[in-house]
């Protein structure tokens, strides 16, 4: 027995359809516990940022920011069989290449108050998980959207405890969405 | 010319079969299955059931805590077989081998 083309063709876009699906879900999966350390990261950040005078800032995020890219490193490794060889580098190269953007922007704009610094990682997060969510995986465009706004209202209403505000509201923001992304 | 494989051809089994080959080597649990094929608990168990018996994937059952979790995996013969049916849908949409 024979199938016509347009069968086969039908079928052929089930297959890719369904397996695009499965690799979503795959990718959610390794995603949500990465974003769950990075909530962390965020939590202890802002914690220190509010605690300790700004010429300590550089030494609190710099230990914390090189723990979580080891550990996105090793925990992308995770979907190595299914994603292709290599992807943890790829990752960390990107956070790399976000974090090296960040730092120019700061060096070339030089903002003349603490306010802006401490927002800046939360709106270029909702930036880049936007960026994320409408190319491959669509949660990430909502975390990614909450961040964004979650800094915002910050910025505009909590400006006192912006430091606090950007450990509860952001971290804990990354922690949910990563709960969110595990049981995708 | 690869042959139709009319087993895998039922449009559940076939998305049951790019899921798990979607995995590599890696199990897939009956509820993350069901999310991605939108099948119904009974639909999907029973065509597991028929693929399970065709030799094309593996059921293991097991506890996590008090938990009971199924996992299904795509054996090699599985992985064989739906290569080789991928393999005659693009050779009818390619028009090899006829017409």
């Amino acid at each position: 027995m024979g199938i016509s083309r347009t069968e086969a063709a039908s079928a052929l876009t089930d297959i890719e359809r369904t397996a695009g699906r499965s690799r979503e879900l795959k990718g959610y999966q390794i995603a949500g516990p990465i974003l769950m350390v990075w909530g962390v990261v965020w939590i202890l950040g802002y914690t220190g940022m509010g605690l300790l005078p700004p010429e300590q800032w550089g030494m609190t995020w710099l230990p914390l920011d090189a723990l979580g890219i080891l550990a996105t490193i090793l925990m992308s490794r995770r979907g190595k069989n299914a994603a292709r060889a290599g992807s943890g580098w790829k990752i960390a190269a990107g956070a790399l290449t976000i974090m090296a953007f960040m730092t120019a922007t700061y060096l070339v704009f030089q903002p003349t108050s603490l306010e802006p610094a401490i927002v800046y990682p939360g709106l270029m997060t909702g930036l880049v998980y936007g960026g994320v969510g409408i190319a491959f995986a669509p949660r990430f465009l909502w975390i990614g959207a909450g961040v964004f706004v979650a800094t915002l209202v910050g910025f505009f209403f909590f400006q006192p405890w912006l430091a606090f505000w950007m450990a509860a509201v952001g971290g804990g923001g990354l922690i949910l969405g990563g709960l969110w992304l595990r049981r995708a | 010319m690869a042959e139709l494989d009319e087993l895998i051809h039922q449009p559940l089994r076939l998305k049951i079969m790019a899921a798990l080959h979607a995995q590599g080597a890696e199990p897939l649990e009956f509820a993350r299955l069901k999310a991605i094929t939108q099948a119904t608990d009974g639909n999907l168990g029973s065509h597991l059931t028929t693929l399970e018996k065709a030799g094309y994937v593996e059921i293991a059952k097991d506890f996590v805590g008090k938990k009971p979790r199924t996992r299904v995996a795509m054996t090699p013969a599985g992985r064989k077989a739906f290569r080789r049916h991928v393999e005659y849908l693009r050779e009818v949409v390619e028009g090899v081998g006829g017409e």
